[in-house]
């Protein structure tokens, strides 16, 4: 029997193949380099292997910057209606994460939020098709 | 070089045909079922669509279980409890902040943290039924040797540049998406597509094997390839795959080139194919092994993996090390 | 597989077109394969035989990009492929056209292992297969394993961009006509950089010439690039040899060097033993 998508399902049994680590993130990223930025969204790359979503953030003294942030394989969001316009340009964005070893701009986004609080991509607990 | 059959020509041929068409017998109609399950409109097993292959079962079977392989109804009651039971989404991490396990991407804010909602019921203890305790054999010491002799050849030029990266970070293969199929991460779903004298099967993020059904042997000397070779035939309502040949640096779960895998694909119900497989190769394991699960249908698409194209990845790993040297130098 | 046997259509073509027999066209393709569903059936490794994955347009010979590598690798010689000689690029389109081929040793997507899109696919100098069922159609391509699905009468539009773009079809008579979109913008249409925008749409058309020819066509729309839409055409050519597959051309380790190269350790050279392998 096939269970009705929209609803996530928990299993207790870690799969084999988190053992296949696909990145050497703690090379690319830097455990010791958390951040915690906050800007408007300039690019969105929805691609593989990795997604890349690019902010700018405005310092204090005005300056702007434009951060690139790492996620994950769009492919899950395509089956569940992401679109590249689901995050339109210019929508504030909040990143929690870790900055990239070499200290450029870039960082993996450990949690993603909207300004307001919501998660990226899905609110609430069910995954709405 | 258009082609020179005028417009007026063509419609009376058309016509023409057409009503031949329904006066020649034998004419297969729309796929249709018989008493063994849905055919192509060809006569072929219809196995087609796209398969989700998470499961239940683990891999290997748990020592408890010993040689039984089946779940108790209890057991089987308690799986599929939680198989069928809705959680929150977890965007709240799970990780120590700091720590190397916390630098990653949420997972489920991509809706790859789960199975994307899609799966069958599974009664097996395990996806290894072969040998009989369910477990993977032992590896014959020369893979050991194998992988000593490597990582000496690559010691202390692992991050120099790509050619010594894994394969995955290189994205020129993922096991998961090799033969035998077993469940991956995430994107662990492949699809299969059927047309009169072939099947192809290809994994979300892998490459696509364009399989011959004709029952054809497996050509003597076949050329090394990353996937390698496969050719297939039916017994039945079965499809059996048959694929050898592969690179030496393919090493699934370090295997060496004489790696020879057998897969079966059945279809079970509107919903399930069983996929079962046997693994042989006399310079890793003593023994042949195998094993069996089901992988079910979700109604949707696998979308381009273009990875090698994406991949900051391999520049940032790279250009971390260097930042890495520097400090080291700077350092001292 | 079944299929209507090919007497069959031949004597129902002798009897109508008694009055045409001096189009001589008209007996090779009543010979092509067909579907049950009497479709021509595109089934089969295919290929192009020209100078098309060099320039589209007409062009002569050329010194090789490396001039180390002399005749082996120089340009030839080219009709070209498109239809009235030279694509309407708008002039600054045109610059940037020239600009990419000035550049192109560096930013040819191909060099990269890059998929090629679409058309440039289908006219790279390898096979490609197509397989057909009547919902569905799948081409596969040799270089970097690149997989194309034709959804047959699909009208969803792209959800994302991609490199092969998102293609829906349908049949017009004979003809299969292939609608692709949803392009990422960063495919190059030749090695001459000859390049379409995100925003193209590709049209394409395969329609049968004779039982081993299809005729391809492909028409490229994109307002901001091009004055109007242009078209190229070619045939394809049917791969004969017995028992033919597809092998696989996985070049992402060709290109390794050329990508990443300049992020290596100071110090080091990429190791020839690799190159062996």
């Amino acid at each position: 029997m096939r269970i009705a998508t929209g609803i996530l399902i928990a299993v207790g049994l870690v799969l084999a193949a988190a053992a296949e680590a696909h990145h050497a993130f703690a090379t690319e990223f830097d455990a010791d380099r958390p951040v915690a930025l906050r800007g408007k969204v300039t690019k969105v790359e929805l691609i593989n292997p990795h997604s890349w979503i690019h902010i700018e953030v405005v310092g204090e003294d005005g300056t702007a910057t434009t951060w690139m942030i790492e996620g994950g394989s769009p492919n899950a969001l395509v089956r569940r209606g992401i679109t590249r316009d689901s995050i339109p340009v210019g929508v504030e964005l909040i990143v929690n994460g870790y900055q990239a070893r070499d200290g450029t701009n870039r960082a993996v986004g450990r949690d993603m939020l909207f300004a307001d609080g919501r998660p990226l991509f899905f609110e609430g607990t069910q995954v709405s098709e | 070089m258009k082609h020179s059959m005028t417009r007026l020509n063509r419609s009376i041929l058309a016509v023409a045909v057409a009503g031949a068409l329904a006066s020649v017998a034998a004419l297969p109609a729309a796929a249709q079922s018989s008493d063994s399950g849905p055919r192509t409109a060809w006569g072929d097993p219809d196995i087609a669509g796209v398969y989700a292959q998470y499961t239940t079962a683990p891999l290997e079977r748990p020592e408890q279980f010993g040689e039984r392989e089946f779940l108790t109804d209890e057991e089987f009651a308690e799986v599929e409890n939680r198989r069928l039971t809705a959680r929150e989404l977890n965007f709240e991490s799970d990780t120590e902040p700091g720590t190397a396990a916390d630098v990653h991407y949420n997972l489920d804010q991509f809706a790859l943290g789960a199975n994307e909602g899609v799966s069958s019921p599974n009664r097996r203890t395990s996806i290894v039924t072969l040998p009989a305790n369910g477990r993977i054999p032992a590896a014959l010491p020369q893979v050991a040797e194998r992988r000593t002799a490597n990582q000496a050849r690559t010691r202390g030029r692992e991050y120099d540049g790509p050619e010594f990266r894994s394969l995955t970070e290189r994205c020129i293969v993922w096991s998961s998406t090799l033969p035998p199929i077993l469940p991956g991460g995430y994107n662990s779903n492949m699809q299969i597509f059927q047309s009169p004298g072939y099947v192809m099967i290809q994994g979300e993020m892998g490459d696509p094997r364009v399989i011959p059904t004709d029952g054809r042997a497996l050509p003597e000397n076949l050329l090394p390839q990353w996937n390698g070779t496969s050719v297939g035939r039916w017994e039945g309502d079965t499809l059996v795959v048959e694929t050898a040949g592969f690179r030496r640096e393919t090493a699934w779960r370090n295997s060496s080139e004489k790696l020879h895998v057998t897969e079966k694909f059945t279809r079970v119900d509107e919903d399930t194919l069983d996929y079962a497989f046997t693994v042989v190769d006399p310079e890793t394991w003593a023994e042949p092994w195998g094993g069996v699960y089901p992988i079910t249908e979700m109604e949707n698409v696998l979308f381009e993996y273009a990875c090698t194209e994406g991949n900051y990845g391999m520049a940032n790993i790279l250009s971390g090390e260097r930042a890495r040297e520097r400090e080291a130098a700077a350092g001292q | 597989m079944t299929r209507i046997p090919n007497t069959a259509f031949i004597l129902i073509a002798a009897v109508i077109c008694g009055a045409c027999a001096s189009d001589e066209a008209d007996g090779d393709t009543v010979e092509f394969p067909r579907t049950a569903g009497g479709q021509p059936d595109l089934s089969g490794v295919w290929q192009a035989v020209n100078t098309a994955h060099w320039n589209l347009e007409p062009h002569v010979p050329g010194y090789p990009v490396l001039l180390e590598l002399g005749a082996q690798f120089a340009v030839p010689p080219g009709p070209g492929v498109v239809d009235g000689g030279e694509i309407p690029y708008l002039p600054e389109a045109r610059a940037e056209r020239d600009r990419r081929f000035a550049n192109r040793l560096t930013d040819d997507p191909e060099g990269k292992c890059y998929l090629g899109g679409v058309p440039r696919s289908t006219y790279m100098p390898y096979p490609f297969q197509i397989l057909q069922n009547a919902d569905d159609i799948l081409i596969v391509y040799q270089f970097a394993t690149g997989t194309r699905r034709l959804f047959v009468d699909g009208a969803e539009p792209a959800p994302l961009d991609s490199w092969m773009g998102w293609s829906n079809a349908r049949w017009e008579g004979d003809t299969l006509v292939v609608e692709v979109t949803g392009f990422n913008g960063q495919t190059w249409l030749d090695r001459a950089g000859n390049y379409a925008s995100a925003g193209a749409k590709v049209t394409e058309r395969y329609t049968p010439l004779g039982p081993d020819h299809l005729q391809y066509e492909a028409t490229i729309e994109d307002a901001s690039v091009y004055s109007r839409p242009w078209t190229i055409r070619m045939p394809l050519y049917r791969i004969v040899d017995e028992g033919f597959q597809l092998l696989e051309f996985k070049c992402e380790p060709f290109a390794e060097e050329k990508v990443y190269g300049h992020l290596r350790k100071p110090g080091t050279e990429f190791p020839e033993e690799v190159r062996s392998q």
